[in-house]
């Protein structure tokens, strides 16, 4: 069976500003990798790279079998690969359902909207409540939640979450995890970008360690702990 | 009692007078705002469509017997839409990531374009005398009065209801529909949306046929209000309906209708009850005259200056606005053109204007001048828009100062009119200088709207005070200035004297520009958060930029006027003409005083020289071998220099530094000791 | 020791959102700090309030004891703050020499239009002298003629840090220096930084996420996290710290 996400030598960056250094990464059918590094090694760059949001300068991307190194974002979404941005990542101008809507209409057709945003609900009824508010309203947490509902409904064979813990405290950091703990229930493969190492590990199977734009270190996340602490100055535990 | 009652009517006649010209307001308001929501795109270039689909819907309805139902589906529910499908697809897909002055250029290139191409393409001439129609059949006579107060003209009516109706419509798209709901996702993040799986490219195509469905309709719906059929006349509405559609921040469409609406109701009103007072005070009386034209422009202007949310309406709300590269500053194509390079142009400069002076006839002889004195006004533009980064569309304006000081100074106080050219300078430049203070606080295309306020403001307004524009008739009686012995009556005298003041305020600029408030301009340019911090004043630098433009625009228009012996108001300095001008000076280069020059000579040269034909009959010797398909319509000097604008969205240094760009390149490949690396690789590299 | 640079409680709110709260930091003459924390601790919001690019409500700021606080980002410049940017700031269309030569000229606005008069806009014989000087100081010397658009981003950055030079800054603060720069890259910047700190005896606010380059180049760290400082030290102990390991690794702090 062929990887859901394949990099294979790939430079990225914006305009002048070099990112990615021939990276190469690939995540296998339900399969959740975590990267991480310090701030500024191109975290950020390679999710996007892996959703289609920035085209890579030199090398390519593989999804799913099919080269998609040329492929628009929305063909990316298309071909099942997700993606959770960094910082906001809902549409604030738009309600919660709408919010909702948007993504479902597109992966069950009008009929079944209906359907599906019953299933989201069910699934975290804060946001039933919650249904007619703006989604800029929504705290920090919630619109994680509501970003990763949408993605449930969705049922992607591959979700990149960038950095998911970023400006929440602890305790919502718990509940996102334990979300993106479902998503990988449902069969979902996970590329789980994250600054917060220990979560990450925790959550992952292997783990790619980036340092300024290449591939430092990857392997199993149960040996990644010393490689993790030397990389980042800290101890991991 | 009877006074109360009659107020009362008055009252509710104004509102009800106020209400057909508002929902046309509205309805431009919201078309546009539409196409600024959806693509970012401030469309200059919207009037111009409504324009379009008027001359298709009275070319189809007049010359081809169509019906008016058949005529209006083609004009507004067909050609509307594929021309905004066009737009989108030709044009600003291409300009997505380019700054917002450039989009600006194009749209305002597109103003310029699209009406004369669609004229030429369809033929279109009316015929004299007659005036554009509206959808019913004797629109303007028959009248309804549901009120009893004030009779509505059939027209106005259907284009209320019409524009109600669409407006309604609108909402519900917006409310309602799926379609509505990907258009608001693509205004908030085309990013976001395409992480969702819909191709925004897509749908932003459908927001602009929409839009451009709405300007369509527009086009056709207002066509009666006008007496002539002139695109003026609908740029002239669209800068109203900015002004509505500012009223909300140009993002909120139910405010652009109630702006629309209720400038409507404000100007009927004011029109209404002006008078009364001036009954008693008769002072009050020019106020009183001029009010009305200028409520649009003053509102539009005050808006902007005064409601400080406005600037930041729209851009950084995507989330994801930090994928796209950063901008990429203009690269440095032309970093010194050389003494000998200069020098070698002023020698073919003063050549050619030796064998003008010596050789061509009176009309060729005017003809330079004429040139020679636009050198002198685009110069303005290349201080404010290529050094300053703005961009200023009220040049026409502080030209025509400079051209009426000469006339108010010279020809009624008799003054000498070189001195009353430079009094005319310091006017403009000091006019410029409070605009520009009032504007401080502003870039990019606002200071361009509010400038453009301004311009419509005196073109209204301060042109028919008669301490300004004075008596039409006497202004065609411009002297010529005598120095001791040298009379510039002589017309080649005078092209000498011309070339002087050019040559002297081409140095100005020259020294402007390398000297120390040129150097915080081209700063503030390249990063104006660098330049600020290292205590670079951006107000400070950008008022004296726009002093020297006004100053520079009002003598070359002084120049101008002397030169033709009269004020030409109309021809020579309205509104229209002056975005024109900014059009022409930015295709052939607004970063050196060069493009300017070459860009008057073209300006006023390129109707005889090419679109006569009279190169060819002189590459041919002699006039009869001018090929038969000239002379060419004058209007293609719009559409070729309109159109043209979209190439330097692409490369904004201009033609001329674009080819010097290409000399210089092919120079350093000849080098070829230095190999130019992927400037990617090389930034790489360690320092 | 005199207090070059301060904040007195500074809070900040994005719509509602608290981005910072009461910060009050203070770095002496001549020192060098560092300002560490994840990313979206509050680190660019503060160094954004301190150099007036977003405005202050709540708080303070002083530069050397003088309320800094409502003045607009170029008068803050021109008193003594200089700054370098994470993604790098240059005015194109202009060579290494015009950015030093304007940065100077900036900072003593007098009689402009004499000199430029008497000089046709080239660089004064004062201004060739103090950007030459700078310019060997930084190891750029051959490079006064080139346009920017030539240089690496690591030579950029030196550029920024040249200009703001020019300004006989009192305090510089670095915004990520080491961004865009690889590990080579970033010990040759921070040895070039330590140098010309030396020599000119300037304070810095250092922002890095490296945080070898913030253990080898500053005395004392500022951890900033959810717009709260959470300690404050010697940098060593800092980045021993408890507060340290939580906020980078996101385990909840045992208060």
């Amino acid at each position: 069976m062929s990887a859901v996400l394949e990099l294979d030598d790939v430079h990225a960056g914006y305009g002048p500003f070099r990112a990615l250094f021939g990276v190469n990464l690939s995540v296998a059918p339900g399969e959740a990798v975590a990267v991480v590094g310090s701030n500024g090694v191109g975290k950020t760059t390679l999710a996007r790279v892996a959703s289609g949001l920035v085209r890579p300068t030199s090398g390519r991307v593989v999804v799913d079998g099919n080269d998609f190194t040329r492929a628009r974002t929305f063909q990316f979404a298309r071909a099942g690969v997700a993606h959770a941005p960094e910082g906001r990542s809902t549409f604030a101008s738009l309600t919660v359902e709408e919010n909702l809507e948007l993504s479902i209409r597109r992966v069950r057709g009008n009929s079944g909207v209906r359907a599906g945003l019953d299933e989201a609900y069910e699934m975290f009824p804060a946001l039933a409540e919650r249904r007619q508010q703006l989604a800029g309203t929504l705290s920090g947490g919630q619109q994680r939640m509501l970003a990763m509902v949408r993605v449930l409904v969705d049922a992607p064979k591959l979700l990149v979450a960038d950095e998911l813990s970023l400006g929440l405290a602890p305790l919502i950091v718990e509940q996102v995890y334990e979300m993106l703990g479902r998503v990988r229930e449902t069969g979902t493969a996970l590329l789980v970008i994250e600054q917060h190492v220990s979560h990450a590990l925790k959550l992952c199977d292997r783990v790619v360690l980036l340092d300024r734009g290449s591939v430092a270190w990857a392997g199993p996340a149960s040996e990644a702990g010393e490689h993790v602490q030397s990389q980042l100055g800290v101890p991991a535990h | 009692m009877i006074l109360a009652v009659s107020v009362v009517t008055d009252f509710f006649q104004a509102v009800l007078q106020g209400v057909p010209p508002g929902t046309v307001y509205a309805l431009v308001a919201i078309g546009f705002v539409l196409t600024y929501k959806t693509s970012g795109v401030f469309n200059f270039a919207f009037g111009a469509q409504a324009f379009a689909s008027m001359v298709l819907f009275h070319k189809a309805a007049d010359e081809w017997g169509w019906g008016t139902v058949p005529a209006a589906i083609l004009s507004v529910l067909i050609f509307a839409p594929l021309l905004g499908f066009l737009l989108e697809w030709a044009v600003f897909r291409h300009l997505r990531t380019a700054p917002p002055l450039s989009t600006l250029v194009v749209s305002l290139g597109l103003t310029v374009a699209i009406p004369s191409l669609v004229t030429i393409l369809l033929d279109f001439s009316p015929k004299s005398g007659s005036s554009p129609h509206g959808v019913v059949p004797d629109g303007r006579t028959v009248r309804y009065d549901p009120f009893g107060v004030y009779p509505f003209s059939r027209d106005e009516l259907v284009a209320t209801i019409v524009a109600i109706v669409a407006v309604l419509g609108l909402a519900a798209l917006f409310r309602f529909t799926p379609v509505g709901l990907m258009m608001k996702a693509v205004v908030e993040s085309p990013r976001m949306t395409e992480l969702n799986g819909i191709s925004a490219d897509r749908v932003s195509a459908g927001a602009w046929a929409l839009s451009s469905f709405f300007a369509g309709l527009a086009g056709v719906l207002i066509a009666p209000r006008f007496t002539t059929f002139s695109a003026n006349e609908y740029f002239n509405i669209m800068v109203i309906a900015i002004a509505a559609a500012a009223v909300g921040k140009l993002v909120s469409l139910p405010w652009a209708f109630g702006g629309g609406l209720g400038l409507g109701v404000v100007i009927a009103l004011v029109s209404t009850f002006l008078p009364r007072w001036t009954d008693e005070f008769a002072w009050l009386k020019p106020v009183q005259e001029n009010v009305l034209p200028s409520i649009p422009f003053v509102v539009l202007f005050g808006v902007i200056v005064f409601v400080p949310g406005l600037r930041k309406a729209i851009g950084s709300s995507d989330p994801l606005a930090g994928v796209d590269p950063p901008r990429q500053n203009v690269a440095s194509v032309i970093t010194s053109a050389g003494w000998m390079f200069l020098a070698l142009k002023a020698v073919l400069l003063l050549g050619a204007v030796a064998v003008v002076y010596t050789q061509a006839d009176r009309t060729w002889t005017l003809l330079v001048t004429q040139a020679v004195a636009m050198g002198i006004i685009f110069l303005s533009i290349t201080i404010i828009t290529g050094l300053a980064g703005q961009i200023s569309l009220c040049q026409g304006a502080f030209a025509a100062i400079g051209a009426f000081a000469v006339y108010q100074l010279g020809e009624v106080r008799g003054m000498s009119v070189l001195v009353a050219v430079v009094i005319g300078g310091a006017i403009a430049a000091a006019v410029a200088a409070a605009l520009s203070l009032t504007l401080r606080q502003l870039t990019g295309i606002w200071v361009a709207i509010a400038t453009l306020a301004f311009a419509f403001f005196f073109d209204a307004v301060l042109v028919k005070q008669s301490w300004i524009g004075g008596d039409s008739l006497a202004r065609s009686r411009i002297p010529r200035p005598v120095i001791g012995t040298i009379d510039f009556q002589d017309d080649s005298n005078f092209l000498l004297l011309a070339v002087i003041v050019l040559a002297v305020c081409a140095l100005g600029v020259y020294l402007f520009s390398r000297g120390t408030t040129g150097r915080k301009l081209r700063a503030l340019g390249g990063s104006e958060i660098a330049a600020r911090s290292v205590g670079i004043s951006p107000s400070r630098a950008r008022v004296a930029a726009f002093a020297l433009s006004g100053f520079l625009a009002a003598v070359g228009g002084g120049m101008l006027v002397i030169g033709q012996g009269s004020v030409n108001y109309g021809t020579s300095f309205v509104p229209f003409l002056a975005l024109f001008w900014l059009i022409v000076v930015v295709t052939f280069g607004v970063r050196q005083p060069s493009g300017a020059i070459v860009a008057a000579a073209f300006f006023i040269l390129f109707e005889s020289v090419f679109l006569k034909g009279e190169i060819f009959g002189w590459i041919l010797r002699g006039e009869d071998n001018i090929p038969s398909f000239f002379p060419l319509a004058p209007d293609w000097r719009y559409i070729l220099f309109g159109l043209g604008t979209i190439q330097y969205a692409r490369h904004p240094e201009g033609v001329l530094a674009m080819s010097a760009a290409k000399r210089r390149a092919r120079s350093e490949r000849r080098a070829a000791d230095k190999v130019v690396v992927d400037s990617a690789a090389e930034l790489g590299t360690p320092a | 020791m005199s207090t070059v640079l301060a904040t007195r409680g500074v809070s900040k709110y994005f719509s509602g959102i608290m981005a910072l709260d009461r910060v009050t930091l203070e770095v002496n003459a001549g020192e060098r700090v560092g300002l560490i924390g994840p990313n979206g601790a509050g680190k660019t919001t503060l160094f954004n309030c301190i150099l007036g690019v977003l405005p202050v409500e709540v708080g303070e700021v002083e530069l050397n004891g003088e309320d800094i606080t409502s003045l607009p980002v170029h008068h803050r410049a021109r008193k003594g703050i200089g700054r370098t940017f994470q993604q790098i700031e240059l005015f194109a269309d202009s060579t290494v020499r015009d950015h030093l030569v304007i940065a100077y000229r900036a900072n003593r606005p007098r009689w402009a239009v004499v000199h430029d008069l008497l000089t046709l806009g080239r660089p004064r014989p004062e201004e060739m002298e103090a950007s030459d000087d700078v310019l060997e100081l930084l190891g750029l010397q051959g490079l006064a003629d080139e346009p920017v658009e030539r240089l690496s981003l690591g030579q950029g950055r030196l550029l920024e840090v040249a200009r703001t030079l020019m300004t006989n800054p009192d305090v510089v603060l670095l915004d990520e220096p080491s961004s865009g720069l690889d590990r080579r890259e970033t010990a040759a910047l921070a040895e070039t930084l330590v140098e010309i700190q030396a020599e000119r005896g300037f304070a810095v606010l250092l922002v890095e996420h490296d945080i070898e380059l913030v253990s080898s180049f500053t005395t004392r760290s500022y951890l900033l996290d959810f717009g709260h400082l959470l300690t404050s030290g010697p940098t060593e102990e800092v980045m021993a710290s408890p507060e340290m390991r939580a906020a980078y690794l996101g385990t909840a702090v045992v208060a």
